[in-house]
């Protein structure tokens, strides 16, 4: 037989570590479709029961992925979120008939928790209305599958303001509790989920609980952080708070780890409102400080500016030109980051989003230029998450992974301000089990182009990717905030047998026949 | 370099960014009735058909399109399956046949395409006439055009003969300013050489009318024209917002919210549904807007006067 020579052609290069994997199986990243003939049966009792399942295939097929948009599942049918009764209802007769209940709020996992692989989609952005403003507590009622931006377009007309929230504009608010949630004023006031005072909760099967640090703490404890495995969040009781401009500052390293110190003395300092580090691969490496008010800027600038080691604008333009000037052969790069400055930068500016100098939509400001000018449609970022005392080295350990895999990539990396009295929702999840006071997270993210584009990937290169940053973090003890999906072969190696163990019990007495988010993480 | 909003629903990610300023979405939190909802069905293989109560339940209000990060023309998406469903629905067009009668003067530099209801009042159009410089500056077309904008809201086909009647006149004028937000976009593509404004952008341009707009002052924008120029549309209402201190209709992306009322996609208690979202957590004690159809929206839920920017002088 003649087997034909094939000219690779144009393949882009496809770098597979060839011991990216050689801690963990090679196993089926996408768990098997649920298909059962009970369906029809199932369908049948809940439409009786008076809910409404879309069964067209042009609406299934909209949750087809999510935002990392490598992993793919069609759903059998979709049920579009109203309120806790028909959630209720959904539960209990799924538990019945023993179909999977996948749910989904912005759709912004990376590792396909919110895909669903069979069974029923729900979609959680259905109940996005804000119920009550609390303006003297400081409280906001709201149903849970509301995008954190919408949250702040209600609370702003009130003068106030959500503490932290994903950049995103599109993370709902029960998503995030779920899995955390990291704002650029985490260091200070902690992640999303930590700032829920109540949720309402459905649990798998079907009963309406609401749930608190004093009102059924053990639900409570394994809602905040708990991936979506005990229960769908319905309503949440969030803190807020009166709503500021903010002052922003920008400081720019050459080096990842002075600007990581930096960071880690700003926030073990308490010195800024806001402080967090973008990069451009580890090129140019920008601190980002802000403040809520004159007087706490005007302490940082007689306290901690000098101290800082970054440089100004100008500084870093004249450092990187002679860096490039004296490696000609690197002009590529210097390119990309020129143009890369030049289309970021204004959007930091925007004059409709600035008064005197303040920044009056951070929100809006970062979010856009995430989706603009981060990575690419597709969202692949691996994190690790750490006690302060790692972070340097879990950083330059997930840098020089990037720098092997990607010719442009992105860091992001963020404190996180621990609560000692929710220690226990900490339990296995993204919080990493030896930070104290505070821990920090990376996020590694590569920056694509489209298809046919010279940066674009495979993704087996990029589960291969994901895998090698994941491996540091089983190497040093770290955790990740996207441990679910497709990365949970980790989830025992990071964690441990006995807490894995012990969790899998509680949701198995809480989910008997294991339908809610199925596969996601046991 | 791509032109902007050249795309398609193929280029659709899924983001979500286009529900956070649509009114379609803030009613009913029903993803099906979204331009996402809408792009992701058709890459599933969706028909007009399949979407029609999607597609009619549209305001065009065009908040959609400057947030979607991959440039696609939402709006033209929805006006082009219209016109598919309305093949499939044997609908009407808008044109009786009837040409309507020529403009009479029309050499002064500028002409005016007024809305029908601002016709049949002729005290606003002579005080908006007024501003603009007198009959020495503008002329009011005879010719509305509100067959062409159904037409176009519809995705109906127009006539050419039509179509040239409606334009020729608009040709030999230096500028045109044009109250319908429909109408706006179309005619920076049929009209080249030809400056096309809004006319809430030509009346807040004018200093005598700015220096009657003051901190109390809610100013609404016709939401339409604002969305389809919005890049540079932001800047000039921003500076309006900052010299006269009123508050706007825009919300934190610098979205028009519409109140609707000039859409026919929606009843009445959409439209005041809109209207309270735009007065939530705002006590303005007047309300000055760019749409005429917007005041008794207004007025049905304020309690404060609702005016036309042309009258502010
Ligand atoms: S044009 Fe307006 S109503 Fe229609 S989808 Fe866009 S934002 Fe929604
Ligand atoms: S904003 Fe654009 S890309 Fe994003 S979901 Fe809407 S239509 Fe799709």
């Amino acid at each position: 037989m003649d087997i034909p020579v094939i000219d690779i052609g144009n393949l882009p290069a496809d770098p597979v570590a060839p011991d990216a994997l050689l801690g963990i199986k090679r196993q089926q990243t996408n768990p098997k479709r649920w298909n059962e003939p009970v369906w029809a049966d199932f369908a049948t009792a809940l439409t009786a029961a008076g809910v409404e399942l879309i069964e067209q295939k042009f609406v299934t097929g909209t949750f087809a992925t999510d935002a990392g948009g490598t992993a793919y599942g069609l759903p059998h049918g979709v049920v579009i979120a109203k309120d806790a009764a028909q959630i209720s209802t959904l539960m209990s007769t799924a538990q019945r008939y023993r179909v999977p209940v996948t749910v989904r709020g912005g759709g912004l996992t990376t590792e396909g928790e919110s895909v669903a692989f069979g069974g029923v989609l729900l979609d959680m952005t259905g109940m996005s209305r804000v119920l009550s403003i609390d303006a003297a507590n400081l409280t906001v009622r709201t149903q849970a599958g509301i995008f954190w931006h919408s949250l702040a377009e209600v609370l702003r007309r009130e003068n106030l303001d959500y503490l932290s929230a994903p950049l995103n504009m599109t993370s709902s608010v029960g998503g995030t509790i779920g899995v955390g949630g990291i704002d650029v004023n985490s260091a200070r006031l902690g992640c999303s989920a930590d700032q829920a005072i109540a949720l309402q909760v459905v649990t798998p099967t079907g009963e309406i609980v609401e749930c608190s640090d004093t009102q059924n703490t053990a639900l409570f404890e394994r809602m905040i952080l708990g991936y979506g495995q005990f229960g769908v969040i319905t309503e949440a009781t969030l803190k807020v708070r009166p709503y500021q401009p903010i002052a922003m500052h920008y400081f720019y390293y050459t080096s990842l780890a002075t600007a990581i110190e930096d960071l880690q003395m700003l926030d073990a300092n308490d010195a800024s409102d806001y402080s967090g580090i973008l990069t451009m691969m580890d090129k140019v490496v920008n601190l980002l400080v802000a403040f809520d008010s004159d007087e706490r800027e005007a302490a940082f600038k007689v306290d901690w500016l000098h101290r800082l080691r970054g440089h100004g604008e100008l500084g870093i333009s004249l450092r990187m030109g002679l860096y490039y000037a004296l490696r000609p052969w690197r002009m590529r790069e210097a390119l990309y980051l020129r143009e890369r400055k030049n289309t970021l930068f204004p959007e930091f500016r925007r004059p409709e989003h600035t008064r005197s100098g303040k920044m009056t939509d951070r929100t809006v400001v970062f979010s856009r230029a995430v989706w603009k000018h981060w990575g690419s449609r597709q969202m692949v970022i691996p994190d690790l998450a750490t006690s302060s005392e790692k972070f340097i080295d879990a950083t330059l350990k997930g840098n020089a992974v990037c720098k092997k895999y990607f010719r442009y990539y992105t860091l992001y990396c963020v404190g996180i301000k621990l609560r000692p009295e929710h220690t226990a929702h900490y339990e296995m999840s993204c919080i990493p089990p030896d930070a104290v006071t505070r821990a920090y997270g990376c996020e590694f993210e590569p920056m694509m182009g489209d298809l046919n584009a010279e940066d674009c990937y495979s993704r087996d290169t990029l589960q291969s990717f994901k895998n090698e940053i994941y491996d540091i973090g089983v190497g040093i003890g770290a955790s990740y905030y996207r441990f679910g999906g497709m990365m949970k072969g980790y989830i025992r190696r990071v964690f441990g047998d006995e807490v894995v163990d012990r969790h899998l019990a509680m949701k198995r007495k809480a989910d008997p026949n294991m339908i809610l988010n199925r596969d996601v993480v046991f | 370099m791509m032109p902007l909003r050249s795309r398609t629903y193929t280029a659709c990610s899924g983001c979500s960014l286009c529900l956070l300023s649509c009114p379609v979405w803030r009613n009913t939190h029903d993803i099906r009735l979204t331009p996402h909802g809408r792009a992701k069905a058709m890459q599933h293989g969706a028909t007009a058909i399949d979407l029609a109560e999607s597609l009619d339940s549209c305001t065009l209000c065009g908040a959609c399109e400057p947030a979607c990060p991959e440039s696609i023309d939402l709006v033209g998406m929805v006006t082009g399956l219209r016109g598919e469903l309305a093949l499939q629905r044997e609908a009407t067009p808008p044109f009786d046949g009837v040409l309507p009668a020529p403009t009479g003067n029309i050499s002064p530099p500028t002409m005016l395409i007024a809305e029908q209801s601002m016709s049949d009042n002729p005290g606003l159009l002579r005080s908006i006439i007024e501003q603009l410089g007198g009959d020495v500056a503008v002329s009011v077309s005879s010719d509305s055009g509100t067959d062409i904008s159904i037409a176009l809201s519809d995705g109906l086909p127009i006539p050419a003969e039509r179509l040239e009647h409606f334009l020729a006149p608009l040709r030999t004028t230096l500028r045109v300013i044009v109250a319908d937000g429909r109408l706006f976009y179309a005619l920076k593509n049929w009209l080249h050489g030809v400056t096309i404004a809004s006319l809430g952008e030509a009346l807040s341009a004018l200093p005598q009318v700015r220096s009657k707009l003051s901190d109390g002052d809610l100013y609404v924008i016709e939401s339409v024209a604002f969305h389809r120029d919005h890049e540079r549309l932001i800047s000039h209402y921003d500076s309006l917002r900052l010299a006269s201190g009123c508050s706007m209709n825009l919300d934190l992306q610098r979205m028009a919210v519409p109140t609707t009322a000039s859409a026919r996609a929606h009843g009445r208690e959409f439209v005041e549904e809109q209207v309270r979202w735009i007065l939530q957590g705002r006590a303005p004690t007047r309300i000055v807007v760019e749409d005429l159809a917007d005041i008794p929206a207004f007025q049905r839920v304020a309690d404060v006067p609702v005016i036309h920017v042309g009258a502010l002088l």
